[in-house]
């Protein structure tokens, strides 16, 4: 029996200020993947996150979550299942605590005791003592690290990040993907991860999309970055290198 | 001391042109070229107020309930209009938005001032209803749509912010809400500051109004102390009124920023 899949792209099409910037695009993601999203700017990369976390709708196809059609799903559960870091962490005023906590703003029953607070901080490799600092005097890294455990906390089964090392200096980069790939496999989560540079995505990612222009050119394993079949690939890989 | 009420003659006002020949002289004297503004602006004080005061003269003789009503309704959507073009805000819905929350708060505060403070008899009484209508609307006005600037600058501000709260599941009420708080913020600050300084510096315009028409100071300071608390309560009223329908502008049903809509903000 296959299990069905987590997220599935049906003919999708994403048409942004009469720009299509996905063009008709069928993918099927399984649950507990690593797959990197590769490509060019304007590829359609980061688009492919927000329709998974319900930020934009297709214009046309169909995206189902678990089989079943993302629009007709209550949004905020998807939100909530379906997490997403953004390329630069949105870091709200107040403690590291508050930003945890914030939660509790809009769900009644958010609860969470100052040691499972702490489990979420150690996981993503910041330490207890960080709990009372003021979230916005955190360093780059460790602000991504804060976003990454505050997705966290809502125990979603799919983890979208959108660039989350890009502005991070190669060795700090390494070090939170090491952190991501070890929640994933504790956690058993898919991870869906959009990167311009394959080198880093090839340590991690054990399935390779590559986009170009809103179309899916190549899909598969490590192959795909190490042997690229089509010269557009080649072109981008060999660019990207530069 | 007796109270006087002076009143002022036509020939009277010709004699306060004065004023105008002073600044036209200066104006001449230093070329700042703006001598034609200055008399285009004269005349059309002039013109303004007399057709003013010919309508009110007017309006105040009348005797009927729904002329007043009218009337009311006719200055919330002139002063509407106004703002809605002064400010080409991207806002869906825009000008209805201001016209009903300047409907609703002129309803609340100037209903709760001719019933419940002045207690005039009839309630349409036009001496009272009129010109206090005429500065919640002016006032609601305003303050909107400084608010409004303010929203969508916040939003735009934010956006990262709030996409990042939408995606954690936040609802979104909750993903705006800094962007209200500041908003509001910053409408209602220059009314503070005003039950601040209030009679520290300057008489308002009102109380002197009345005091030169000869009321004693006593019953003008209760006037302008009323308007004072009127003028902070149309601002809070129609700020979050309008802004409640404002920030829906912004999201579709599924909870998604129109980011098209922001960007097209200037």
């Amino acid at each position: 029996m296959t299990k069905t899949p987590i997220f599935e792209l049906d003919h999708t099409t994403r048409i942004e200020n009469d720009r299509e910037i996905l063009k008709n695009v069928s993918l099927v993601f399984h649950p507990g993947e690593f797959v990197a999203l590769l490509g060019p700017s304007g590829a359609g990369k980061t688009t492919i996150l927000r329709l998974f976390n319900g930020l934009d709708s297709p214009s046309a196809g169909e995206i189902r979550y678990r089989g079943e059609n993302i629009l007709e799903l209550p949004i905020t559960e998807l939100r909530r299942s379906v997490g997403m870091v953004f390329q630069t962490p949105a870091i709200l005023a107040g403690t590291v605590r508050e930003n945890l906590f914030i939660f509790q703003k809009w769900r009644k029953d958010f609860n969470a005791t100052d040691e499972e607070l702490v489990e979420h901080l150690l996981r993503v490799g910041l330490s207890a003592d960080d709990l009372n600092r003021e979230a916005k005097s955190l360093s780059g890294g460790e602000k991504q690290r804060l976003a990454l455990a505050r997705t966290l906390m809502n125990n979603p089964n799919v983890l979208l990040l959108d660039e989350p090392t890009s502005n991070l200096d190669p060795q700090l980069a390494q070090r939170i993907l090491r952190r991501i790939k070890k929640v994933q496999e504790e956690l058993g989560l898919t991870v869906i991860m959009v990167s311009h540079d394959h080198q880093l995505a090839a340590k991690f990612a054990q399935r390779f999309i590559i986009l170009i222009d809103g179309e899916v050119v190549e899909d598969g394993d490590i192959s795909v970055i190490e042997n690229p079949q089509q010269p557009v690939v080649r072109s981008f890989l060999n660019g990207a290198e530069d | 001391m007796q109270n006087h009420f002076y009143v002022i003659t036509w020939p009277d006002v010709l004699v306060s042109l004065v004023f105008i020949a002073v600044t036209f002289g200066v104006m001449r004297y230093w070329k700042i070229g703006l001598e034609k503004t200055l008399l285009i602006g004269t005349a059309r004080t002039f013109i303004q107020l007399t057709l003013m005061g010919f309508i009110l003269s007017f309006i105040f003789k009348q005797e009927h309930w729904y002329f007043m009503v009218g009337l009311l309704v006719l200055m919330i959507l002139i002063a509407s209009y106004e703002g809605y073009h002064r400010q080409k805000l991207p806002i869906p819905y825009y000008y209805l938005i201001l016209t009903g929350s300047l409907g609703v708060t002129v309803v609340i505060v100037l209903g709760t001032i001719l019933k419940f403070i002045m207690d005039v008899q009839p309630w349409f009484y036009p001496f009272a209803m009129i010109p206090i209508a005429g500065m919640i609307i002016g006032n609601g006005l305003n303050s909107m749509t400084l608010t409004a600037n303010r929203f969508i600058a916040e939003m735009k501000h934010r956006e990262n912010e709030i996409e990042t709260l939408l995606s954690l599941g936040a609802p979104v009420r909750i993903a705006v809400h800094n962007c209200l708080v500041e908003a509001i913020r910053a409408a209602l600050i220059p009314n503070i500051n005003g039950l601040m300084t209030v009679g520290l510096v300057q008489l308002p315009g009102m109380m002197t109004g009345q005091i030169l028409a000869g009321i004693d100071p006593l019953i003008a300071v209760r006037y302008q102390i009323m308007i004072m608390y009127m003028w902070i309560t149309t601002a809070t009223l129609a700020n979050v009124i309008s802004l409640a329908f404002i920030y829906r502008q912004f999201f579709t049903p599924a909870s998604q920023l129109r980011l098209k809509l922001l960007r097209q903000a200037e």
